[in-house]
C-alpha cells in the first residue's frame, strides 16, 4: 500500500475504492463493515488523458458513453453497452472503425477520455463563449486596518483576473451596496436594507433587471451578448479590463461601514442579504454562465436573514455545546436561509466562495451548506492580513502551474452495472434528483439520484460515492459477468468557457467473498477506507442527533477486525491482521482523536471548515488530515518518516509535522539552542544551516500545493507553540508513565489513551466471541 | 422707519446673515430684509432664471436705489426734466427696469411706500383726466363712492431716448459721478463698483435686463431743483453717501414707483405724480438714512387715520335700487339697472396709517387689500389676525340672526409693512413669560393689574393671579402699571417671547433643507428636472449660512437615489434605494450634511443630474416612497422637504392611479360622485403626512407637470405638514423655470419658522370651534405646524359658549411657539381685543368684507371635496343671501321692497360671491387637478389675496402710453366684464397666481410689436417669457408686471390669450360679471338675490 501511495494511486482514472473487489451480495457487502465506496476526482488532470474533439456515443437505453469496455462488433458496426448490454449501431461517421482503426475511446488504456463539446451549434469554431463572472462581496464592518488588508488583496486579485472575466462588486455592512460599475457619471450604488429578506425576483426587479427579457428565447438558447441576454447586467458586471480602474478607485474610497455601532454591541452586518443580493444579481445572467460569488467576510452576520448571533456582545457566538443543547437560537433559521440560498445558486449554476477572516466565528457552520453544495472554496483565517488568507486568495485567481483549475457548471453522472445502487455522494455537489434504477433506497449525503451538480469544481475536487448492492440481486455466483462497471461522466466549463465532458469508465471484479475472502482482502484500500469512514462519520455527526462517533467507529473497527483478523477466539495475543488491514486501526485511532470527531476543542465554524475540506480533498490529503505525517530531520540521516508518537521528539532533531491545516516545524531543544546562538550563520556550521533550512523548504513545497494554504507554525521544544505538534502525537508518554521514558524525550499531558493501549483493547474485543 | 431696527438695516450685505442674530433679534425682521432684498431679484421681470447668483444677495444699498430721489425729483417738478429728450414715454421712475427691489412682495418690500408722499398731495386735487382712464373705468365708479381718483396729469418725464442711454445719463447727472458706472453695469453685466449697493443682485438678471437698465437710465440727474424739493439734508446725504450708489439708480427706480401702489391691490386711479418721491425714501432707510418721516406723522397729516374712513359711511347702506322693482317684475328689468351704478371694488387712495386702538377701543382695520401702515397700540396688526366682525355679538342668537359668521383669519407670521415697527422680543429669562395660571394665557396689554399691581386679572379666563415678585410694578393714577409703556408685552398687541427650556422638548432644530427631484423620463424630457436643479442650485446661495444649515438631496424615478455629499472624494456618491414598497435611509449620517461642507459637491451634482438621467427610460415615479425615504433621512431633525414632482406617482408606497381617466370612462359615476375625485385616493399618504408632522418635517411640492398628477391625493402631504403645493401646468421649459426659481427662492427666504405649535385662546363666552388651514392636529386645542411662513393663513372659526357683556371687550390671543431659522425658540403672541355689542346694526357696520369673504372662500374650499358642486354653490349663494336678508329685515331703515339694500361694509359681497361661484374650484368644467389645486391653494391663502383670486384685476395695456403722469405705474382697473374688453385692446389680468394677457382681434400691430415683438396676432404663442424691448411701452408693461409681482409676493405665471382661441376662452371665463356657462351676469345675480330676499321676506 505504501509504495502505491507514493506513485499515483489514483492513476488515469482518479478513482479509488474502499474495496477493489466487490462482494456479490448485499449481505456479503454488509459483512465487510467498510462500505463499498469510490472516490473520484472528476477533473483531475493527467497527462495520459486524451482529449477528443467530438461528442461521445451514448447508449440508447442507459445513455452510458461508449468506452473501452464495450464489446464491439466491427463487422456489424455494433457496440454492446457494458452496463445494460444494449446493442448500439455506430453512426455513419464511425463507418471507418475496425480492429486496427479504433477511435480513441476504445483503446483499452484510455479508460478515461475527455471530449470537447460545443454547446452552440452556431458557434462551431469554439470561440470563447462564456466568460467567467466574479462577484466580490466585501464586508466593511471591520477595523480600518483589516479593511486595508482586504482592499489591497482585492486590488491585487483584480489585476489577475482574465481580461474578459466579468466583475461585479457588492459591499455590505448594515446594508448591502451593489455597485453599478457601468455608471460613468459618478459612483453609484444600490442600497439594500440588511434587515429584510429579499427574493431573487425582488433583487432583479429592484436592480432594474426585471423579468422581461431575462429568459432566452427558445430558438436561441444562448444570447449573443456574452452569455447573458439581459443588457441590464452590463451595468453591474463589467469585463475586468474595463472596470479595473473603476474598481480600484472605488476600493480606494471605500470606507468602513458608517452606521454607528452602539457600545456593547456587535456591528450590524447583513451577510445574508448581501449574499442573496449577489446571488440575485447573478440570477440575471443566463443560467449556465460560470459565475462565482467571492465573499470576504470579517465577522458574524447579525442583521437580517442568515443572522447567527444577536447584536448584543454579551451573548457569545454559539458553541458546539450550544448546538448540542439546542441553545443556539439563530442556528437553524440561518441554516435554512443558507440552504435556500444554496438551492438558488445551484439552480443558477453559480458558486459561493467564502473567505472568512476573523478571530471570532463568522458563521461558516451555517454557510457551509451554501458553500459545499455549490462547490465553493472556503478559507478560514484569523485576519485578512494573515498569509493563509492572502496567499490563498491570490492563488485562487492565479493562472499557470499553480492554478487551481477552477471550472464551472459541472455535472456528474454515474452509470453502473445492474444491481449496483448508489446511495449518495459526499462532497461538494448537489443532488439533481434524477431517479433511476441504480438509485438506492437508503440515502447517504447527496442521494436519490444518479446525477449531481457541481457548480464549481477544480482539479483537486474529490467526491465520495457510496454504493450499495441490490438485495434482490441476480448476482448469484456464477452468473454472467464477472466484472462490474462504473462510469463517471463529468461535463463542465473550463476556465476558457469551453464545455468539456470527461468520461471515466472503471471495472472491478465481483467476487464471492464467502468463497474467496482472500481476494476480497487483497482488494482492500486502507487509506481510502479510513477517509471514507471519516467522511461518513462526519456526515453522521451532522445528520444524526445524538450520534456517538467514537463508539460507532470503535464498533466498526472491532467488527472489521473480528471478520478479517486471524485469531483464536478469546485469545487477544493470538490476534494478527493481514497487512492489507494493518494500517487501518491506526487510522481509526487517529481519527478518533482528530478534530473531525473531537469537536469540542474547536468552534463550530472550524469544525465545519475542517469537514468541508475533508470532504473535498483527495484521499492522500484527507489521510494526512486524519493522520498527519511526521518527518524527522537530523544530522545523521536523510529526512525520514518518523512515528507519529511523542517518542519521536528528540532534542537534536527537527520534526516536520504535516497535518494539512497546519504544518509544524519543531526544533528539538538542542537544535533550538544552537539556532539561537546563531551557529547556522557561521561558515563552519553550514551543515547546521542546511539542516535548519531543509524542513523549511519542504514545508514551502507542501504549502504551495495546498489550497487553502496551510498555516505554518515554527516552534521549539517546550515552546508554547509546540502544542500544535503535541496534540497530534500518540501520547505514548504522559505524566502517568513519564518515569518510564528515556531522558530527552517529551511527555504529553493528557489522559488520552495511547495507541498501544488502544490496540490492546482492540485485540481483546476483536477476539471476543 | 422710526422702528428701532429698520427692517433693512440689520443686514448689511450678505455677511449680515452669517452672523448669529443678536439675542434680541427678531427673526422675521431679520429675514425680511434679506429676503426682501433677495427676492427683489426674483421678481424681476425677465430675470434669467439660470443666472448663477454670483452676486447673490442684493447689497443693502441695492435695495434703495439712490435713484429714487432723482426719480422723485423727476416725477415732481417737471422742470427738472429738461435734460430729457421729449417724446419718451417712460416716467423716470418707471424706467429703470426692475431692480431687485421692485420685486419685493408688496408687504415686505422696503419699497413699500413709507410716508406716502401721496398723502401730501391732495388726493382729489387732480382729477384724472378722463382721457387717461379707460372710459369703462369711469363708469364703474359708484357715484356714491368718493374716489380719490387723482390723476395727476401725467407729468411726463420725458424718458430718455432709447439710444441716448449712457450718454444721456452721464450728462444728466451732474452730481453723481457714478452714473456712468451704472451704465456699465447694465450693459456689461458686472458691476464696476464694489459696493453691493449697486444692487448687483438686481443686475444679475442681465441678459434681458441690461437692456432695460440701460434704457432706463432716464430721468436721472436730479436737477438741483429737485433736490430742493426734498429736505436738503437728505439730498446731500444721498449724493455723498451714495456716490457710487447713484449708479444703481437706473436699475432701481422702478421699485420705488412700484411700491407706493403696492398697497392697493385694486388699482385706484393713480395718485398724483408725487409718488415717486416718497417711494424713493423708503429705500433709503436701508442705506442708513432715516426715512424722512413716517408717513403717519408729518406728511401724512392730511391722511385720515384709518379709523375714520372717508368713504365708509358709518352704517350707511348703499342702496342699489335695481329698477327691477317688484319680484314679479320682468327680468328684463335688469336693463334698467345701470351697470355702472352697481358696486364694484374701489381702490383705496393712499397708504393709510392705521392705529390699532384709538381712544382705548379697537379701531376697525382698513381693507386687507389696501395699503396701510400699522401702529400697534395694543391690538395686533390686522395682518396677523383679522376678525370677520370687528364687534363681537354678545350672544350666539344675535350672530345667527345676522347670518354672518364669526371667525378669525390668523396669519401669525404675516409680512409687516416695512415702515412698521418690528415686533419686539421680550426675554423673561429662565422663568419664561408671565402667564395666567389657569388658562395659561400669556401676559398681554389687556390683563388688568389690581391691588397695587400685586395681582392681575386674566382677560381671557377672568382668573386673578398673583404677579410674580420680580415682575411687580406699581400702578399709576390711571390704573395702568407705571411701566406699561416700557414693556412691550403690556402695550403691544404683538410681541415675541424668548422661549425658556420649558418650551423645548429638544434643542431647537437646525434648518434642514432636503430637495427631492423627480428624474423620471417625463420629468427629464420636459425640462422639469433641469429647471428644478437650476433653481435649487441658485437658491443654495440664499440659504442661511452657518453650521446650522443642513442640506440633502435625492432624486427618484422608479427608485430613490440619495447622494452622499460628504466625501473627501471628487464626486458625490449616489445611493439607490430600490425597494420602493418599504423604503429606508441608505446612510445613518452624511445624507444630510452641513451646507458649508458640501457646497461644491452639491453644485456639481445639480449640474450633472439632468444629463445623468438624460437617457433614462424609466417612466415610473415613486413619489410616495421617495418622500418617505427622505423623511426617514430627516427624521431625527425635521426640516423642510422640497419635492419636485412631474408625473403621476405610479409605483411604490402610496402609488396613485389615473383616477381622472377612470372617472371619464365611467361617466355616470363620475357625474354623481365627481367630488370624490377631489378626495385623496387612500389613507396611505395621509398616514405618512401625520407621521411627517410628528417629526417636524414640512413638505412643499412643486408640481411641474404636463398631465394629471392627482393633486387631491398628493396635496394631503403638504397640507398636513404646513407646506404648500406649487402647480405648473402645463409645464413649459420655456416659460416656467423662472417662476419655479422665484417660487423656490421665496419659499426658502421668506420669513418662516419651524416645529411650531399654535393655539388661539378666547375670552370666556367664546371658544374656538375649529381650525382650518395647512397643519396637523393631534390634540383638539393645538395645531402643529412643522413649518409656518409669512404666507400661510389659518382660519379659526369661533362659537359662543356663553353670553358676553355688552360694552365689555372680548379678547383673542394667538400664541405661536416656533423655532426661527437661526435656531431660537420663540413664542409669538398676538392679541386682539374687540368690543362686544348687542346691536345687530353694529355687527353689519363692523363687518370686515375681506375677512368675511376669505371665510366664505375657505369654507367653500372645505366643502368642495365632500359635496356635489351644485350644493356648494348653493350654500355660498345662500350665505350671501342670508346676510343680506338679515340686514334688509332688521337694519335697513328706509326700504321700498323694490330696492336691494346692501350694508355698506358688505356691498361687494354679492359681486365676490358671484365671482366665487364662477371660480375654478366651483366650476364644473375644470380639470380635476385644477380644482384640487384651487381648493388647496385656498386653504392657506392669506386674506389680502382672497378677493383677487376670484375677482382678478384687469388692466388695459395697449394704451399704457396714454396715461402719462398720473403717477401710478399701474393703470386703472377695468371691471371684469367683456363689454369693457374691446377688440382693439390688449388686456392684462392677474389674480395673484397667474397673469393672462389677452389680445383682441384687431389690435394695433404696432403695439403688439412694441410690447411683445410679434408682428401679428397669429404669431402669439401660449407660452412665452416676458421680455423687455427697447421701447417705452414695453418698459412700462414690464414695470406694471413687476409692481404686481411685488404686491403679490409672487412671480406670476404669464399666459398669452387671443380671441377665438381656447386661450381666449380661458380669458373670457375670467370675466365674472358676464353671463356665461358658469352662471349669471352680475346684474342678473343681483336680481336673483334680490328676488330671493323678497321671497324670504314675504
Amino acid at each position: 500500500m505504501s509504495e502505491m501511495a507514493n506513485t499515483d494511486p489514483e492513476g488515469i482514472d482518479a478513482v479509488r475504492m474502499t474495496w477493489n473487489v466487490w462482494p456479490r451480495t448485499k449481505v456479503e457487502a454488509s459483512k465487510c463493515v467498510i462500505p463499498l465506496a469510490a472516490t473520484i476526482a472528476p477533473i483531475r488532470p493527467h497527462p495520459d488523458i486524451p482529449t477528443l474533439p467530438y461528442a461521445p456515443l451514448r447508449c440508447r437505453t442507459c445513455s452510458a458513453a461508449l468506452n473501452a469496455f464495450a464489446r464491439v462488433d466491427f463487422t456489424a458496426k455494433i457496440w454492446i453497452c457494458p452496463f445494460c448490454y444494449q446493442r448500439n449501431h455506430f453512426p455513419p461517421h464511425y463507418a471507418m472503425i475496425s480492429e486496427t482503426n479504433l477511435p480513441c475511446e476504445l483503446y483499452p488504456q484510455y479508460t478515461t477520455v475527455q471530449y470537447t463539446l460545443y454547446p452552440d451549434p452556431n458557434n462551431p469554431a469554439g470561440a470563447p463563449q462564456l466568460p467567467p463572472v466574479f462577484v466580490f462581496v466585501l464586508d466593511t464592518c471591520m477595523i480600518e486596518e483589516e479593511l486595508g488588508f482586504v482592499k489591497s488583496a482585492m486590488k491585487q486579485v483584480i489585476g489577475l483576473l482574465p481580461e474578459n472575466a466579468l466583475v461585479g462588486f457588492v459591499s455590505f455592512g448594515t446594508q448591502a451596496h451593489v455597485h453599478e460599475l457601468g455608471f460613468s457619471d459618478m459612483s453609484k450604488v444600490y442600497v439594500f436594507r440588511g434587515s429584510k429578506e429579499i427574493s431573487k425576483e425582488q433583487v432583479l426587479e429592484q436592480l432594474g433587471l426585471g423579468a422581461a427579457g431575462r429568459r432566452p428565447t427558445p430558438g436561441h438558447p444562448k444570447g449573443l451578448q456574452n452569455g447573458y441576454t439581459n443588457t441590464g447586467v452590463n451595468r453591474f458586471l463589467l469585463p475586468a479590463s474595463d472596470c479595473e480602474f473603476t474598481l480600484n478607485s472605488l476600493l480606494d474610497e471605500l470606507q468602513t461601514d458608517q452606521w454607528s455601532v452602539k457600545a456593547g454591541q456587535r456591528a450590524l452586518r447583513c451577510t445574508g442579504v448581501a449574499l442573496s443580493v449577489a446571488a440575485g444579481l447573478l440570477g440575471a445572467c443566463l443560467p449556465g454562465t460560470g459565475a462565482r460569488i467571492v465573499a470576504l467576510v470579517g465577522g458574524p452576520c447579525t442583521e437580517g436573514p442568515g443572522t447567527i448571533v444577536s447584536k448584543d456582545l454579551s451573548e457569545p457566538v454559539r458553541s458546539h455545546k450550544d448546538l448540542d443543547k439546542d441553545a443556539a437560537p439563530y442556528f437553524k433559521k440561518a441554516v435554512k436561509f443558507y440552504d435556500s440560498l444554496a438551492k438558488q445558486l445551484v439552480s443558477q449554476g453559480h458558486v459561493l466562495d467564502l473567505f472568512a477572516s476573523a478571530l471570532d466565528q463568522v458563521g461558516v457552520a451555517e454557510m457551509k451548506v451554501a458553500v459545499e453544495r455549490t462547490g465553493g472554496l472556503v478559507v478560514l483565517a484569523e485576519s485578512f492580513g494573515h498569509s493563509v488568507f492572502k496567499v490563498s486568495f491570490k492563488r485562487m485567481f492565479e493562472d499557470g502551474e499553480q492554478s487551481l483549475g477552477l471550472c464551472f457548471n459541472g455535472t456528474l453522472e454515474i452509470n453502473c452495472s445492474k444491481d449496483i445502487k448508489i446511495q449518495g455522494v459526499i462532497g461538494p455537489c448537489t443532488s439533481l434528483e434524477k431517479k433511476g434504477p441504480n438509485v438506492a433506497d437508503t440515502v447517504i449525503g447527496e442521494g436519490n439520484t444518479t446525477s449531481w451538480k457541481m457548480c464549481g469544481l477544480d482539479k483537486s475536487t474529490c467526491l465520495t460515492v457510496l454504493f450499495d448492492l441490490s438485495s434482490t440481486g441476480s448476482n448469484a455466483p456464477g452468473v454472467a459477468n464477472p466484472q462490474l462497471y462504473l462510469q463517471f461522466l463529468t461535463s463542465y466549463q473550463d476556465r476558457e468557457g469551453k464545455t468539456m465532458l470527461r468520461v471515466t469508465t472503471v471495472t472491478r471484479q465481483w467476487v464471492d467473498s464467502a468463497v474467496s475472502p482472500e481476494e476480497l482482502i487483497q482488494g482492500f484500500d486502507q487509506e481510502t477506507a479510513a477517509v471514507v469512514m471519516a467522511r461518513v462519520t462526519a456526515l453522521k455527526m451532522e445528520m444524526e442527533e445524538g450520534f456517538d462517533a467514537t463508539r460507532w467507529l470503535d464498533r466498526n473497527l472491532i467488527r472489521l477486525c473480528s471478520k478479517f483478523g486471524d485469531y483464536r477466539k478469546d485469545d487477544p495475543s493470538s490476534f494478527t491482521l493481514n497487512p492489507c488491514f494493518s494500517l487501518f486501526p491506526q487510522f481509526m485511532f487517529n481519527l478518533r482523536r482528530s478534530q473531525f470527531v473531537q469537536v469540542f476543542n474547536n468552534s463550530p465554524d472550524e469544525t465545519a471548515y475542517f469537514r468541508m475540506l475533508l470532504n473535498r480533498e483527495n484521499i492522500t490529503n484527507a489521510a494526512v488530515m486524519i493522520q498527519p505525517s511526521l518527518i524527522s530531520y537530523s544530522f545523521n540521516s536523510l529526512p525520514q518518516p518518523a512515528l507519529l508518537d511523542v517518542a519521536s521528539i528528540s532534542a537534536n532533531r527537527i520534526l516536520l509535522l504535516d497535518s494539512y491545516f497546519s504544518i509544524v516545524i519543531f526544533h528539538g531543544m538542542t537544535i533550538a539552542q544552537w539556532r539561537n546562538m546563531g551557529y547556522q550563520n557561521q561558515p563552519e556550521h553550514q551543515a547546521f544551516a542546511q539542516l535548519l533550512q531543509a524542513p523549511q523548504t519542504d514545508a514551502q513545497i507542501i504549502i504551495l500545493e495546498r489550497f487553502p494554504v496551510s498555516r505554518l507554525v515554527v516552534c521549539d521544544q517546550h515552546g508554547s507553540q509546540a502544542r500544535f505538534l503535541l496534540a497530534k502525537l500518540n501520547p505514548s508518554a504522559t505524566y502517568n508513565n513519564a518515569n518510564e521514558m528515556a531522558a530527552g524525550s517529551d511527555v504529553i499531558f493528557t489522559d488520552d489513551v495511547s495507541l498501544q493501549i488502544f490496540f490492546e483493547h482492540l485485540q481483546k474485543l476483536a477476539v471476543q466471541s | 422707519m422710526a422702528a428701532p431696527v429698520p427692517p433693512g438695516a440689520p443686514r448689511s450685505g450678505a455677511n449680515a446673515r452669517q452672523q448669529p442674530p443678536p439675542p434680541n433679534f427678531n427673526p422675521n425682521y431679520q429675514t425680511n430684509p434679506n429676503s426682501l432684498a433677495d427676492n427683489m431679484q426674483n421678481l424681476n421681470l425677465n430675470r434669467p432664471f439660470t443666472m448663477p447668483n454670483s452676486g447673490p444677495r442684493p447689497p443693502p444699498f441695492g435695495q434703495q436705489p439712490p435713484f429714487p430721489q432723482s426719480s422723485v425729483s423727476a416725477g415732481f417738478p417737471v422742470a427738472s426734466r429738461s435734460g430729457q429728450p421729449p417724446g419718451m414715454v417712460g416716467r423716470p421712475a418707471v424706467v429703470p427696469s426692475g431692480p431687485p427691489q421692485s420685486t419685493l412682495p408688496a408687504n415686505v418690500l422696503p419699497g413699500r411706500p413709507v410716508g406716502s408722499p401721496v398723502s401730501h398731495m391732495p388726493p382729489f386735487g387732480s382729477g384724472l383726466p378722463s382721457a387717461s382712464l379707460p372710459s369703462s373705468t369711469g363708469g364703474a365708479v359708484l357715484p356714491s363712492v368718493a374716489f380719490p381718483s387723482s390723476g395727476v396729469p401725467t407729468v411726463s418725464v420725458a424718458p430718455p431716448p432709447a439710444g441716448s442711454l449712457p450718454g444721456s445719463f452721464l450728462s444728466s447727472s451732474p452730481f453723481t459721478g457714478g452714473p456712468a458706472v451704472p451704465m456699465s453695469n447694465a450693459l456689461a453685466g458686472p458691476l464696476s463698483n464694489g459696493t453691493p449697493a449697486v444692487g448687483s443682485g438686481a443686475l444679475p438678471g442681465p441678459p434681458q435686463f441690461p437692456s432695460a437698465a440701460s434704457v432706463s437710465q432716464p430721468p436721472v440727474g436730479p436737477p438741483p431743483s429737485m433736490m430742493s424739493a426734498r429736505p436738503p439734508a437728505q439730498a446731500s446725504a444721498m449724493h455723498s453717501v451714495l456716490g457710487s450708489s447713484a449708479v444703481s439708480s437706473p436699475i432701481t427706480p422702478p421699485l420705488p414707483s412700484a411700491s407706493p401702489f403696492s398697497a392697493a391691490p385694486q388699482s385706484r386711479p393713480p395718485p398724483p405724480g408725487s409718488p415717486y418721491g416718497p417711494q424713493a425714501w423708503p429705500m433709503q432707510p436701508q442705506q442708513g438714512f432715516q426715512p424722512p418721516h413716517i408717513p403717519g406723522t408729518a406728511h401724512a397729516q392730511p391722511s385720515r387715520m384709518f379709523g375714520m374712513p372717508q368713504q365708509l359711511p358709518n352704517q350707511a347702506a348703499t342702496t342699489i335700487s335695481p329698477a327691477m322693482g317688484q319680484p314679479g317684475a320682468p327680468l328684463s328689468g335688469s336693463s334698467k339697472i345701470d351697470p355702472s351704478q352697481i358696486p364694484r371694488p374701489a381702490p383705496s387712495a393712499t397708504p393709510i396709517v392705521y392705529e390699532t386702538r384709538h381712544g382705548n377701543s379697537a379701531n376697525p382695520p382698513p381693507p386687507a387689500t389696501s395699503d396701510y401702515i400699522v401702529r400697534d397700540a395694543g391690538n395686533c396688526s390686522p395682518r396677523y389676525v383679522r376678525c370677520t366682525l370687528n364687534q363681537i355679538p354678545c350672544t350666539a342668537d344675535l350672530l345667527t340672526t345676522s347670518g354672518m359668521q364669526l371667525s378669525l383669519l390668523v396669519q401669525p407670521m404675516a409680512l409687516p409693512h416695512p415702515s412698521e415697527d418690528p415686533i419686539q422680543v421680550v426675554d423673561f429669562g429662565e422663568s419664561g413669560p408671565v402667564r395666567c395660571s389657569r388658562c395659561k394665557g400669556y401676559i398681554n396689554p389687556f390683563m388688568k393689574f389690581i391691588d397695587q399691581g400685586r395681582k392681575f386679572i386674566c382677560n381671557l379666563c377672568g382668573f386673578t393671579d398673583d404677579t410674580p415678585r420680580d415682575y411687580h410694578c406699581n400702578l399709576g393714577p390711571d390704573g395702568r402699571r407705571r411701566d406699561a409703556d416700557e414693556r412691550p408685552e403690556l402695550c403691544k398687541g404683538t410681541v415675541e417671547f424668548v422661549a425658556s427650556k420649558e418650551y423645548m422638548v429638544r434643542d431647537p432644530m437646525p434648518s434642514v433643507y432636503f430637495f427631492l427631484i423627480d428624474v423620471s423620463m417625463n420629468a427629464v424630457q420636459t425640462g422639469a428636472t433641469a429647471a428644478a436643479c437650476s433653481a435649487i442650485s441658485q437658491v443654495i446661495a440664499d440659504l442661511p449660512e452657518g453650521p446650522r444649515t443642513l442640506v440633502g438631496i435625492a432624486t427618484f424615478d422608479s427608485t430613490v437615489h440619495f447622494y452622499n455629499l460628504k466625501r473627501a472624494l471628487q464626486q458625490p456618491l449616489m445611493l439607490i434605494i430600490p425597494d420602493i414598497q418599504d423604503v429606508y435611509t441608505p446612510l445613518e449620517t452624511d445624507v444630510i450634511v452641513q451646507l458649508s461642507e458640501c457646497r461644491q459637491h452639491l453644485e456639481l451634482l445639480l449640474e450633472n443630474i439632468p444629463t445623468m438621467f438624460q437617457t433614462s427610460t424609466t417612466a415610473e415615479s415613486c413619489f410616495g416612497a421617495a418622500i418617505k425615504a427622505a423623511f426617514l433621512a430627516m427624521k431625527c431633525t425635521g426640516g423642510k422637504l422640497l419635492v419636485f414632482q412631474s408625473v403621476l406617482p405610479s409605483v411604490g408606497t402610496g402609488a396613485l392611479s389615473s383616477r381622472e381617466a377612470e372617472g371619464r370612462t365611467n361617466i355616470s359615476a363620475s357625474e354623481k360622485e365627481a367630488h370624490k375625485l377631489l378626495q385623496p385616493a387612500d389613507k396611505i399618504l395621509k398616514t405618512m403626512a401625520i407621521e411627517f408632522a410628528e417629526y417636524q418635517v414640512c413638505v412643499d411640492v412643486f408640481l411641474t407637470t404636463q398631465s394629471y398628477v392627482d393633486i387631491a391625493s398628493i396635496s394631503v402631504i403638504p397640507r398636513t405638514t404646513g407646506g404648500q403645493v406649487y402647480y405648473y401646468y402645463p409645464f413649459s421649459a420655456v416659460s416656467d423655470p423662472a417662476k419655479l426659481y422665484n417660487d423656490l427662492r421665496w419659499n426658502i427666504t421668506r420669513p418662516q419658522g419651524f416645529e411650531a405649535v399654535m393655539r388661539v385662546r378666547c375670552s370666556q363666552g367664546i371658544q374656538v370651534h375649529d381650525y382650518s388651514g395647512n397643519f396637523c392636529r393631534r390634540i383638539p386645542t393645538d395645531i402643529d405646524l412643522p413649518g409656518i411662513d409669512c404666507d400661510k393663513c389659518i382660519l379659526v372659526t369661533l362659537k359662543h359658549d356663553d353670553k358676553l357683556q355688552d360694552g365689555s371687550e372680548c379678547a383673542f390671543q394667538c400664541a405661536l411657539l416656533y423655532t426661527t431659522v437661526y435656531g431660537q425658540r420663540r413664542i409669538r403672541v398676538t392679541n386682539l381685543s374687540l368690543p362686544c355689542t348687542n346691536m345687530l346694526s353694529n355687527l353689519f357696520r363692523s363687518a370686515d368684507l375681506d375677512a368675511q369673504f376669505a371665510n366664505f372662500l375657505k369654507q367653500a374650499a372645505i366643502e368642495i371635496p365632500t359635496a356635489p358642486l351644485m350644493q356648494v354653490r348653493d350654500q355660498v349663494t345662500n350665505l350671501c343671501i342670508n346676510i343680506l336678508l338679515s340686514y334688509r329685515k332688521f337694519c335697513a331703515t328706509v326700504s321700498s321692497s323694490g330696492q336691494l339694500i346692501l350694508p355698506e361694509a358688505l356691498k361687494l359681497l354679492p359681486l365676490y360671491t358671484l365671482a366665487l361661484i364662477k371660480s375654478t374650484g366651483l366650476r364644473n368644467d375644470g380639470r380635476i387637478d385644477d380644482r384640487s389645486f384651487w381648493f388647496n391653494y385656498v386653504s392657506s391663502l392669506s386674506t389680502p389675496l382672497a378677493v383677487p383670486l376670484v375677482y382678478p384685476r384687469m388692466f388695459a395695456i395697449h394704451n399704457l402710453n396714454s396715461k402719462e403722469g398720473d403717477g401710478s405705474i399701474l393703470p386703472s382697473t377695468i371691471p371684469l366684464s367683456s363689454e369693457h374688453v374691446s377688440d382693439d385692446g390688449i388686456y392684462l389680468l392677474e389674480n395673484g397666481e397667474d397673469v393672462l394677457i389677452y389680445f383682441g382681434s384687431s389690435v394695433d400691430l404696432n403695439i403688439v410689436q412694441q410690447l411683445f415683438g410679434f408682428t401679428s396676432v397669429d404669431e402669439v404663442p401660449t407660452q412665452f417669457v416676458m421680455q423687455q424691448f427697447d421701447n417705452p411701452l414695453s418698459k412700462k408693461l414690464n414695470d406694471v408686471v413687476n409692481v404686481i409681482r411685488q404686491q403679490r409676493c409672487s412671480y406670476l405665471r404669464s399666459k398669452l390669450c387671443k380671441k377665438g382661441d381656447p386661450s381666449g376662452m380661458l380669458f373670457l371665463s375670467c370675466m365674472v360679471e358676464d353671463k356665461n356657462a358658469g352662471g349669471a351676469s352680475y346684474v342678473e345675480f343681483l336680481v336673483h338675490i334680490h328676488r330671493q330676499i323678497q321671497m324670504k321676506m314675504s
